[in-house]
């Protein structure tokens, strides 16, 4: 593909235009490119340097804004918004707080940029908290990403050492220092404002908003959150400029970013494509196909409703709206797919098991529904023992779920089990009334 | 703002959550978490209901019509809604009856059953449950969950005071944000996550003085009083709302009475005054009422022996031997937590009988009357800038909380139709506090302290000192000398700071309470100081009725007619109500000289020992009456239906005694004796309303009595406030469990020195009295001091023990 012989030039929706270039993950898996040196010696820093020694605080507000990057985290919120949304400086302490805490299951982008290019999230958060103005950031990490944590600290001591970090930065009187904290293996500490309460000690239980963070965020304090690949995105933002940025995607969904596949596929990983290139670009060029028939595939992490592998399905755009118009959505981009041979009813089971073992206990519908009755009937399906009702249950169940918990959890385990009814009801079907699965292949994944 | 609630429409205040929209339109909603008094937090998802508004153009600003009607177009939330959560908008719409949200209801009913254990026939709760009601009103009344239920501990001590049981618990987490939003004392949290949370402690029970509210907010059985637990069913209960005695703050109780015994109390709600809140010592410390050793007849001596008679036959002898004693030598002593009725029939007896020996006890030195502006708690509660000198969480415990709301910066809540809000949106969980406007000061580290931006340990019995070198940072520009800085306790700046503070606050107040009463010139000081900064005072007395029965003047003649001399040979006879001075040998002596001693009392105590004739008195529970609180508000103390023999109150004696006299008394019964405060108040006590009535601040007493004050006073013991009043505690187990014996508080050093240890029971002469304690070592306690709580016969101040009468009774570890 190449520009348009005339007028605009067309959007870069594939990663095989020649015009892309790969950005974020372009030093990911070479050795050695954790170290300070390598980062500053592929012009590392040089955007926070622009932006800082540079650009006003409205102008980078401005270029996020004209980029067109929307949070990375599964929400989709436009960043140069979210980052305008902070009340004027008024002398109180403000925090930028990046969400690594990555858990959703088929998601695994943030940990290999924090592996090999922790440089690169410093950097990012360095341009946010200048945004911002905050002086304190802190990465709330997940607490089995050990690697992660140790490169993030040596690289924090090194940038510290390199004067990147501390007082008068790039000889201005902005000052930022970063600050590292571990999870401690809750799901739910990756949503904002249970982060929030786990970072100041308290129990990880999402909190009411309004107030939003950047009214009332980490010690009730002005605090603005972004995860990981925002903030890395935001490092090329500063460096190529916006127009660079938006050059890329689709209507409502600009730019690069990371997309996972895992499950029976050739080479399962991580591959940056410009926003709108379709799954079966995913799966089949860059993922190399699926290695066994598939069935299903779920499009972005566990929380998103799968959909059938079907023609109709494959060529469509992975963006944020083109998703939401099949009923999905495009989450993390974790796309992962699930073979014929995989019994649906036990590909939910587990899926619903780790959302059982997450919830965390607030609110009923959550506590109740997705941590003790539809595991239960789950257990109850697969041990043989379903009975005529039991599926009908299970769908009205799953409705008095959905829209009414106090956090996204909830629909998070509700709109995938709804979609796998929706679509596989008959392997539902058969279950309860043979008392085995259509497929009986239970201990699949472990061979 | 005009919303609409299915079909009612309705005017409401910006702000107001839609749960209260709904209620406030006469409609229900069910809901589990929500609490009047403390932050909505959507936990439960009962309350859902669909809620739509109409929108603005952005561009224009007109509000977007509905094409085919014309009318603006309302736009629903996608998903149902909290409405505890959700703030009412211009317009809004609430639907409580569509299919949509009853089925939504329904569901989650369903799901709020499934993990509990309907053990309702054996449930404490059953009959009052809001779960049961809800389930009942809202619920399909089937269960389609086939599973086991979660098994958890059904009977965890949470505390002596309080049992926890897990299966019940609908994780509202009322109880849990309770205790860091009232009292801010963060002892209980959930445990676990998911399925398997559970609320629980650190492991050292509920250190905290207002633990048994979470068993009034409990939704379900899962919190109860460990005092009622499995005592009745709440249909069987008499439920009586009355005012509590334990302290000078009025609050309201409900008194829950089976078959002539108290079982529980609960607190009652006074939006005014204590909001829902009581204190533990109001709440559990009502069994020494149905105790063992109660006295339920008259006794008179008989060849030594006290002997059961009639209230006829022991009030003849009364009056056959007042015929040999001549007037005014004869004393008339209230305890200070009697009723004005009460006080008006003592009166009534002492002018027939014209004696000017007449008094109530404890009464401080100074008047416990405020001079100037007065505080009500709403002033309390919505101040800018306060001041307390004392220990307001001992002392009258419903201040603490109140200044706690202070502290939230958020004005008590207007009553909507429906009454307190339900869900008041200006209330957030783990609130910043303004602890800047809070001073406390006191003569040893006390609780409040730890809320307070400054906290002042001024000398020992320095109040005056203290006090008068704050006056004089206010009023006057010199230096303050050596001694006054050391008497300030803080440095002068820090002092400076505290006046400039209370200055320039809108609505200071000054709290102050038994410290400052010791000393008349104390008291004279922080009024002094109140005028200097235009700060309103609150006085905290020692009991509930000390501000009424000196307002009435139960007060003597003349200062050589108080109470302390009457009981050292001032009088030749004494009636006595409630209380017990033969504790101290030395008065006991002067009490065996006596002519006629006649002791109205609920127990056998060292006073009744030496009685010619022994009176049943009802107990603060058993009484009609009127009491006035710190605030001067009257409010009404009801009886409720418990056995206490042929307990009178002092107007039962009065009437009993006047019968025998041959006189008709003011003050014979409770209606003669509001007859009587009509006239000498001008209040109309009849059916006073529940929250009690404001009367125009009387500050100036019918009797004042003039006091030497006293020379440099020191010792080596400080009576101080206590909750758990020591008198009942031997006969209140089970708070006595909870909060440990009477406790001999002293700096650890000092306990190395005297080789005591926390825990060892002790037998003091403390002031001449033996008083036993149990040691308690804290750092809170300044060297060379010790605490010990004070009685009525011992009331606060500093006094003087003989170390050498110390004695070590066992060194069993304390309980609590
Ligand atoms: C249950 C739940 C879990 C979440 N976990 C993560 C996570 O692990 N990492 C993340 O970046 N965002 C996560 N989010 C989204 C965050 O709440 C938030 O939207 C995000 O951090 C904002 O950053 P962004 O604007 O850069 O996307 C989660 C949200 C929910 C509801
Ligand atoms: S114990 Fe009672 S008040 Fe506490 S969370 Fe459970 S149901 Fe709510
Ligand atoms: S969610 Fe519990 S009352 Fe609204």
């Amino acid at each position: 593909m190449s520009d348009a012989v005339m007028g605009e030039p067309t959007p870069i929706i594939s990663r095989k235009d020649p015009r892309y270039q790969v950005t974020m993950y372009r030093h990911v898996g070479v050795d050695g490119a954790w170290t300070l040196d390598y980062y500053s010696s592929h012009g590392g820093y040089r955007a926070a340097k622009k932006a800082i020694a540079d650009m006003g605080v409205p102008d980078v507000i401005a270029e996020m804004k004209a980029s067109g990057l929307r949070g990375r985290g599964g929400a989709g919120f436009p960043t140069g918004v979210k980052w305008s949304f902070m009340p004027p400086v008024d002398g109180r302490q403000r925090f930028i707080v990046c969400n690594a805490d990555e858990s959703e299951p088929g998601s695994f982008k943030d940990r290999y940029v924090m592996e090999d290019d922790p440089h690169q999230l410093i950097e990012g958060m360095l341009i946010a908290g200048y945004a911002i103005q905050a002086s304190i950031g802190f990465i709330y990490i997940r607490g089995e990403y050990h690697l992660a944590y140790e490169r993030l600290l040596q690289a924090i001591r090194e940038a510290r050492e390199a004067g990147y970090l501390g007082s008068n930065l790039f000889d201005t009187d902005f000052s930022f220092d970063l600050v590292v904290h571990r999870g401690a293996g809750a799901y739910i500490c990756g949503e904002e404002t249970a982060l929030m309460n786990s970072l100041e000690g308290l129990r990880g239980n999402p909190r009411l908003k309004p107030p939003f963070p950047a009214q009332a965020g980490v010690y009730g304090l002005p605090t603005t959150i972004n995860n990981v690949t925002s903030f890395a995105s935001a490092v090329h933002i500063i460096d190529k400029g916006a127009a660079w940025f938006s050059a890329m995607g689709t209507e409502d969904s600009k730019g690069t970013k990371l997309y996972q596949i895992s499950g029976p596929v050739a080479r399962p990983g991580v591959y940056e494509l410009p926003m709108g290139t379709t799954f079966r670009e995913l799966i089949f060029d860059w993922g190399g196909g699926p290695s066994m028939e598939i069935k299903a595939f779920i499009p972005g992490g566990t929380s998103t409703p799968m959909l059938p592998f079907s023609d109709e399905y494959l060529d469509t755009p992975m963006d944020y709206g083109s998703l939401a118009k099949l009923g999905t959505m495009l989450g993390t981009g974790g796309v992962i797919l699930i073979p014929k041979e995989k019994c649906m009813v036990d590909a939910m089971y587990n899926i619903v098991r780790f959302y059982a073992h997450e919830s965390c206990g607030k609110c009923t519908p959550c506590r109740e529904g997705v941590s003790t009755w539809l595991p239960k009937m789950y257990q109850k399906l697969l041990a043989g023992l379903g009975e005529p009702g039991d599926l009908e249950l299970m769908e009205e169940m799953v409705t008095n779920m959905r829209g009414t918990a106090f956090c996204p959890l909830a629909d998070a385990c509700a709109m995938p089990v709804q979609a796998s009814f929706k679509h596989f009801r008959p392997e539902y079907e058969y279950l309860v009334e043979h008392g085995e699965p259509m497929y009986p292949k239970r201990s699949w994944w472990q061979e | 703002m005009k919303v609409k609630v299915n079909d009612t429409e309705l005017e409401l205040a910006p702000g107001t959550s839609a749960i209260d929209a709904v209620f406030a339109a006469g409609y229900d909603v069910p809901y589990f978490c929500s609490q009047e008094y403390m932050s909505p937090i959507g936990a439960c998802r009962m309350c859902l209901a669909k809620v739509g508004a109409p929108r603005q153009d952005r561009a224009t600003g007109e509000w977007i019509l509905d094409e085919e009607t014309g009318e603006p177009k309302i736009f629903y939330f996608p998903t149902l809604m909290a409405t505890c959560t959700t703030a009412i908008m211009e317009g809004m719409v609430i639907d409580t009856l569509s299919d949509e949200v009853r089925g939504a209801q329904n569901g989650m009913v369903e799901f709020t059953l499934i993990n509990h254990p309907l053990d309702c026939p054996v449930c404490d709760k059953g009959g009052a449950c809001e779960l049961q009601d809800r389930a009942y009103e809202y619920g399909s009344g089937l269960s389609r969950f086939r599973f086991d239920k979660r098994h958890q501990e059904k009977h965890h001590a949470l505390s002596e005071l309080i049992t926890l049981d897990r299966e019940r618990c609908i994780h509202c987490k009322r109880c849990v944000r309770y205790f860091e939003e009232v009292p801010g004392d963060e002892v209980l949290d959930f445990i676990e996550r998911g399925g398997h949370t559970y609320i629980g402690t650190l492991g050292e029970g509920l250190p905290s003085n207002f633990t048994g509210n979470i068993t009034d907010i409990c939704p379900v059985g899962a919190l109860l009083d460990a005092t009622s637990r499995f005592r009745g069913r709440n249909w069987e209960y008499d439920h009586t709302r009355t005012t509590g005695l334990d302290d000078a703050s009025g609050s309201a109780i409900i008194v829950d009475a089976r078959t002539g015994r108290i079982e529980r109390i609960k607190a009652a709600l006074n939006a005014e005054v204590n909001k829902s809140w009581i204190d533990d010592g109001t709440r559990f410390g009502h069994e020494y009422v149905d105790a063992e050793d109660r006295i339920k007849t008259p006794l008179v001596r008989k060849e030594g022996e006290l002997v059961p008679v009639t209230w006829e036959e022991a009030t003849g002898y009364v009056k056959a031997k007042l015929e040999g004693i001549a007037d005014k030598e004869l004393g008339i002593v209230l305890r200070a937590d009697a009723t004005l009725e009460e006080g008006v029939a003592a009166k009534a007896l002492a002018d027939h009988l014209q004696t000017g020996q007449l008094d109530h006890c404890p009464r401080p030195k100074a008047s416990v009357l405020p001079e100037g502006d007065a505080a009500r708690f709403t002033d309390l509660a919505t101040a800018d800038a306060i001041f307390v000198i004392g220990d307001v969480s001992e002392e009258v415990p419903a201040v603490d909380l109140r200044i706690k709301d202070a502290l939230k910066g958020v004005s008590p809540p207007a009553s909507l139709p429906h009454g307190v809000p339900i869900a008041d949106l200006r209330l957030k969980e783990r609130m910043p506090r303004k602890a800047g406007l809070l001073t406390v000061a006191a003569p040893y580290r006390v609780d409040l302290m730890r809320h307070a931006g400054r906290s002042v340990c001024y000398p020992v019995g320095g109040e005056t000192a203290f006090l008068s070198a704050l006056v004089k940072l206010a009023t006057v520009e010199d230096e303050l000398s050596e001694e006054e800085v050391a008497a300030l306790g803080m440095p002068v700046d820090e002092g400076r700071a505290l006046i400039e503070r209370l200055a320039q606050a809108q609505n200071a107040v000054i709290v102050y309470g038994s410290f400052v009463l010791a000393s008349p010139a104390a008291r004279n000081a922080v009024i002094a100081l109140a005028k200097a900064v235009k700060a309103k005072v609150m006085v905290m007395g020692p009991m509930a009725n000390s501000y009424g029965l000196e307002a009435i003047g139960v007060m003597p003649s003349h200062a050589r007619y108080s109470y302390q001399q009457m009981i050292r040979g001032g009088a030749k006879a004494l009636i006595l109500s409630g209380l017990d001075p033969a504790q101290d040998p030395s008065v006991a002596e002067a009490l065996k000289d006596l002519e006629l001693l006649v002791v109205h009392h609920h127990f056998a105590n060292a006073t009744t020992a030496l009685a010619d004739v022994v009176l049943p008195a009802k107990t603060g529970y058993e009484k009609d009456g009127t009491v006035v609180n710190l605030e001067g508000r009257y409010l009404p103390v009801r009886s409720a239906p418990v056995d206490g023999g042929q307990s009178e109150d002092f107007t039962g004696l009065v009437r009993y005694l006047g019968e025998a006299l041959g006189v008709r008394l003011d003050g014979r019964s409770t209606r003669s004796a509001k007859r009587a405060l009509n006239h000498l108040l001008a209040v109309d006590l009849r059916d006073l309303p529940d929250e009690g009535l404001l009367a125009k601040a009387k500050s100036r007493p019918l009797r004042r009595v003039s006091v030497k004050e006293q020379e440099a006073v020191s010792g080596n013991v400080l009576l101080v406030p206590s909750m758990v009043r020591p008198e009942f505690v031997s006969r209140n187990p089970q708070l006595r469990a909870a909060f440990g014996d009477v406790a001999l508080c002293l700096h650890p050093d000092d306990a190395d020195q005297m080789k005591l240890v926390g825990g060892e029971r002790v037998r003091l002469s403390v002031d001449g009295t033996l008083r036993k304690a149990t040691v308690r070592v804290s750092e809170t306690v300044p060297q060379g001091i010790m605490l010990l709580p004070a009685t009525p016969e011992q009331p606060v101040g500093l006094v003087s023990a003989d170390l050498a009468t110390l004695v070590k009774e066992s060194s069993e570890l304390e309980v609590a």
